[in-house]
């Protein structure tokens, strides 16, 4: 069963529907294009039921030979050509129209993936919302190949058919004018009842959905507590009491169908029955009434097909939500910064007074002062929402201070280029991401240097790499991809620190990972680490002894505020929070 | 050989669907008559109409009750059986959705978690998730538009067999062109394209997901416009093949068009001359028009069912293929009674995972006193998980022997055997449900004193308490307001009721930070009291809970 998406209420529906509207006035000319391939398809229609109305009127009524109707019987192969044409024109045009919105949508998210930065996408559940994204574009594709041309179209023919017909039978043409627009009407009525139904019934789906595939998921636990065996009868009861409860609905959502299906047989019954009566008694000619019988049911065959379009609209409503939710976020950062930088070595960086607040909430820091002197090591420490990570964003340049200012020697944070403060910084998140390629692509994301092969292969030897490079079947060229197949933790440690020696960046920010390696890893990266501090202004926020200890300089964050700094000697002299602190690390054995 | 594998999905697909079989039926005969009303109602119509006519011209008596009536008759038959057919058709499909869904389950039970861990977790699950999906809605849109349509179809011949059987054959011909031949060649042309997508929309997915996950590293490290540009480089790759798979679906319904026009017009052309030779009436003729444009509406669904065929059929394989794997360990056929003592001792263990050369284990020997700690440590990928597997009897040792209480593993049942194991691991799973019932899984009648005590014990009683609805909260809410520690301790507290006389710890602390993994030592310590566990861990707090230490390397025990 398609992806079931509750709807909230009838407003929300509509406005949804009208930014799609909206959307599709990008496509304007293939759209009408399509439309008006459709409605001449429909003349078309009208011309061919009208032809075979005079053949059949010549040979059932006038006996007439086949060669008398030779000329309308090629008249309607001609017809049927002409509309086989058209029909594959009019899905063409829907289907460009339909892409080239889903590419420009997609080209919009992306941009706007971007504009909104890192800080943004950090605080995104991975990729689970960009795959919704994804696909959610993909849905897309039917609300505009399919239901907003058939909506048109569902207007367009049978009106022209009631065109034709009143002349030819009046009586015919009130039948169907009166019973058309009572399809809607009939609709619209049963079908807000149903549709407050319907959602029901999806939620309830939804939910049964989920409780079998989080029993799946949790087999093993369930096989620990053994109490799997009962899970599958209680699956079982709770389909059959799904069952009971849906089919209930659906006795009453299937009418609004019927409806429909009623109008339009009745309809077609009523002209049968009228138009023969009308032609015992001579009050027509036969050739109208025949030509009237033939139309009828063609007439209500787009609004009847509307019916099956609907769910195109449904599904394409619930992708649209959260897509229109992305693109008005707001950027959490604005960048003014102009200047070029260009630095000879490690800069000195002095964070003054630094204050940062997001919008409405209390501040995560407030009032950092913070010298990050030339080349040497600080480390940072602090409980989880001290507030280390948002300095490391502010100094990333992916947030901007609410106060306060970050110089980079003499000059200010604010007023550098990003793209240029970008080139002068490496990071080291706590677990990086690779991305899909091979090793070499992973380590030289950045444009290729001139010496690319010697700079690559001092960089991974400097980050401790190079033996298990060497040593996978490919080498560098060894494609890595989805979770960093085939490699552990430590070695995707260890490819990040060679970006970073590759990169050969002055500034250097390093968010230690909490979670422990093995051993012989942990001793590796804590070598690459020191010799990748070597001539570089290196900031870490720390989770290890290790680390803590080589540090030039040591900073305890706590609540947005620095309560302790200096030298690990003088802040054991202190004897408060960090030797506290220290002693929890030592018990723990980090 | 491919053919018996054909067979064998179809074949499973039916047995399954045996029980609803007399719904499914019913289901499909309605369709049937429904295409048939509609077929009948124009027929009639138009030899009414005809008749009428020339009644009015020559001034002939006609019996016009009855097929006045009849036109009523059918429009109401059409839409009631319409109604019906949804509702039967709906009820069969519920009804297989429940059967096809514990059946699944219970399958997959016994496999858990040795059969299964080779599909990553996510992959599994969404894989399966889809495959279940269309093997429910098989009935819907596969089974009953071809079987209706196939009745129909015969039934339509042979009607018009009694009028002419060249006008029969040439109506025979179109449906087959239009209800077989046309899309079965839309789908073996499509067939490379829709493989293009599938894969196109996975490299896009994977490239967003990565982009948003990464975004800062490539900030830093790369070229951002240079992402920008390859993203619209693989949409372009998706929206390619796409654009195939419209030029032939486009062909293929107006193609379809076109042979259904030409069939009934054929029809006609062959009607006329039988008109002349007074074979047949004119009111006859308009019949047999109408009937042969009405009668297309029968095979319309095929396509989409042809579709449906593919998709079900490989659903099926891969369910089938998930299933009928041998599960790792099987139970005994004489099964003892569960030991009153549990030394734990493991003999000469050897043992290697199917898909791996390199052995798990190799001779691993130890034996562990009631009421002993043991503290295993080793990198990963040296064993020790491996280990606490067969203790659970998920995986069988492939030689060598383990015992607890000096009762063979062999001798006891999978379930006996986790019945005196409680499990702590770094990933605990908790339903989506309430906070209780999660705690209850480890002990069904649990009084409400019981959980308050286990969650007091393991530490996490006051955080629960904190929720506004208590033991009472949703999990799915409670997931994102608890913390990795509290939810290890929930999973301790779940451990504690269940009350196991051993107790397993994979890595209970791995990835908490100092503060929290002090907690969670407190209460692991309160459940370890007076039971035989083994604790997989490097940590050195957790450690301090150890009697004894051994190290593993590789499948050895080095130390």
């Amino acid at each position: 069963m398609a992806n079931p998406i509750p709807l909230r209420d009838r407003k929300h529906t509509l406005e949804l529907d009208r930014w799609l509207k909206n959307q599709a006035k990008a496509v304007k000319s293939p759209l009408n294009i399509a439309i008006s391939l459709g409605s001449i398809n429909g003349f078309f229609l009208i011309a061919q039921c009208w032809l075979l109305a005079h053949v059949l009127n010549a040979t059932a009524i006038e006996h007439q030979p086949i060669m008398a109707v030779w000329p309308y019987l090629t008249g309607i192969v001609g017809v049927f050509l002409v509309r086989a044409i058209l029909n594959y024109g009019n899905q063409r045009f829907t289907f460009e129209a339909a892409a080239r919105l889903r590419t420009d949508l997609r080209a919009k998210l992306f941009n706007h993936i971007h504009h909104l930065g890192p800080a943004w996408s950090r605080e995104q559940r991975s990729g689970a919302r960009a795959t919704e994204l994804v696909d959610g574009v993909e849905e897309l594709e039917k609300y505009f190949s399919l239901y907003l041309p058939q909506k048109q179209l569902a207007i367009i023919i049978p009106v022209a058919i009631l065109v034709f017909v009143f002349p030819f039978d009046w009586v015919s043409g009130l039948i169907l004018a009166i019973t058309a627009p009572l399809l809607p009407i009939f609709m619209i009525i049963i079908g807000s009842q149903t549709e407050k139904l319907n959602r029901q019934q999806w939620r309830s789906l939804t939910r049964m959905g989920a409780h079998f595939f989080d029993m799946i998921e949790g087999l093993t636990t369930l096989k620990l507590f053994n109490a799997a065996q009962k899970e599958a009868r209680f699956i079982g009861q709770i389909a059959e009491d799904y069952r009971l409860q849906t089919m209930k609905v659906l006795r009453i959502a299937f009418l609004s169908s019927m409806v429909l299906e009623f109008f339009a047989a009745i309809s077609i019954a009523m002209v049968a029955v009228y138009v023969g009566f009308r032609l015992m008694y001579g009050d027509i000619h036969y050739l109208n009434g025949i030509f009237v019988l033939l139309l009828a049911p063609e007439f209500y065959l787009p609004l009847r097909s509307m019916g099956t379009q609907f769910h195109a609209r449904m599904d394409a409503l619930g992708a649209i939500e959260p897509i229109i939710e992305l693109l008005n976020t707001q950027a959490p950062t604005e960048h003014n910064g102009k200047l070029e930088l260009c630095l000879k070595q490690a800069p000195n960086i002095t964070l003054s007074n630094l204050v940062f607040a997001y919008p409405k909430r209390d501040p995560v820091l407030c009032g950092v002062n913070l010298t990050l002197p030339a080349g040497s090591r600080t480390a940072i420490i602090g409980l989880s929402g001290a507030g280390k990570s948002t300095l490391g964003q502010l100094l990333l340049g992916f947030l901007n201070p609410t106060q306060g200012d970050i110089m980079v020697d003499e000059t200010p944070l604010a007023h550098i280029a990003p793209s240029s403060w970008y080139q002068h910084v490496s990071w080291l998140p706590q677990n990086p991401t690779l991305f899909h390629g091979t090793i070499e692509e992973n380590i030289a994301l950045s444009p290729r240097l001139e010496g690319h092969e010697v700079a690559l292969q001092q960089a991974a030897e400097d980050a401790y790499a190079l033996d298990f490079i060497t040593r996978l079947p490919q080498g560098f060229q060894t494609v890595v991809g989805d979770r960093g197949q085939g490699l552990s933790g430590g070695e995707i440690q260890r490819i990040a620190l060679a970006r970073a020696f590759y990169k050969d960046a002055p500034v250097v920010l390093l968010d230690e990972p909490s979670a422990s390696l093995d051993p012989h890893s942990e001793t590796l990266i804590t070598a690459a680490i020191a010799r990748l501090a070597v001539g570089r202004t290196l900031l870490t926020i720390a989770h290890r002894l290790t680390t803590i200890e080589q540090s030039d300089q040591i900073v305890v964050l706590d609540s947005g505020k620095i309560i302790e700094q200096g030298s690990h000697d003088a802040l054991m002299a202190l004897n408060g929070a960090y030797t506290e602190r220290y002693n929890q690390y030592r018990k723990a054995g980090l | 050989m491919k053919r018996k594998r054909n067979n064998r999905e179809l074949r499973w697909l039916i047995s399954i669907s045996r029980p609803y079989l007399g719904w499914m039926m019913a289901g499909v005969l309605l369709a049937t008559t429904v295409i048939l009303a509609n077929v009948a109602l124009l027929s009639v119509s138009g030899w009414f109409i005809t008749a009428m006519a020339i009644s009015g011209l020559t001034g002939a008596a006609i019996n016009y009750f009855t097929p006045a009536a009849a036109i009523r008759g059918l429009a109401i038959l059409r839409t009631a059986g319409r109604y019906l057919e949804r509702l039967i058709t709906h009820e069969a499909t519920f009804r297989l959705l429940a059967g096809l869904r514990q059946w699944f389950f219970e399958k997959l039970e016994p496999l858990a978690p040795a059969r299964l861990q080779y599909y990553q977790g996510g992959d599994l699950l969404s894989r399966i998730r889809a495959d279940i999906d269309s093997l429910e809605n098989a009935y819907l849109r596969l089974f009953t538009p071809s079987l209706a349509a196939l009745l129909a179809s015969f039934l339509m011949v042979l009607f018009l067999l009694f009028w002419s059987p060249a006008i029969a054959l040439t109506n025979l011909v179109g449906l087959l062109i239009v209800g077989i031949v046309l899309p079965w060649a839309a789908l073996h042309w499509g067939t490379n394209s829709g493989k293009r997508i599938v894969e196109a929309r996975a490299v896009l997915r994977q490239r967003v997901s990565k982009t948003v996950r990464g975004l800062a590293e490539i900030t830093l490290y790369g070229d951002s416009q240079q992402r920008i540009d390859s993203i619209q480089e693989e949409n372009k790759e998706l929206v390619a093949p796409q654009r195939q798979q419209n030029r032939i679906n486009a062909s293929s319904t107006s193609l379809n068009g076109l042979f259904s026009q030409l069939t009934w017009l054929a029809m006609i052309v062959i009607a006329i001359p039988l008109v002349q030779s007074g074979q047949l009436d004119g009111p006859e003729l308009v019949m047999l028009a109408f009937f042969g444009m009405a009668s297309f509406e029968a095979v319309t669904t095929l396509p989409a069912a042809f579709l449906a065929l593919g998709e079900t059929r490989s659903a099926a394989r891969r369910i089938l293929d998930l299933v009928d794997a041998e599960p790792a360990v099987s139970d005994p056929i004489h099964p003892c009674a569960a030991p009153q003592q549990f030394d734990i001792q493991f003999d000469a263990v050897c043992f290697r995972y199917p898909q791996n050369t390199q052995p798990a284990l190799q001779e691993v020997s130890f034996c562990l006193k009631q009421g002993e700690k043991l503290a295993i440590q080793g990198a990963s990928g040296s064993g020790k998980t491996s280990l606490t597997q067969l203790l659970l009897k998920l995986w069988a040792a492939d030689s060598g022997q383990i015992s607890i209480g000096a009762m063979n593993l062999e001798n006891l049942t999978g379930d006996t055997v986790r019945k005196l194991c409680s499990v702590v691991s770094q990933q605990v799973h908790l339903f989506n449900t309430t906070l209780a019932a999660n705690l209850c899984l480890a002990k069904p009648n649990a009084t409400h004193e019981e959980l308050v005590e286990a969650c007091r014990a393991a530490a996490i009683l006051d955080d629960i308490l904190a929720l506004r609805d208590g033991f009472d909260t949703e999990v799915g809410e409670a997931a994102t307001r608890l913390s990795g520690g509290q939810i290890r301790r929930i999973g301790i507290a779940r451990a504690l009721l269940k009350d196991a006389p051993i107790v397993i710890l994979d890595e209970p602390t791995e990835g908490l930070d100092a503060a929290t993994e002090q907690q969670v030592t407190q209460a692991l310590a309160r459940l370890l009291q007076g039971r035989t566990a083994i604790i997989i861990t490097h940590r050195p707090q957790l450690l301090t809970l150890a009697d004894h230490r051994l190290m593993m390397d590789n499948g050895h025990i080095v130390l």
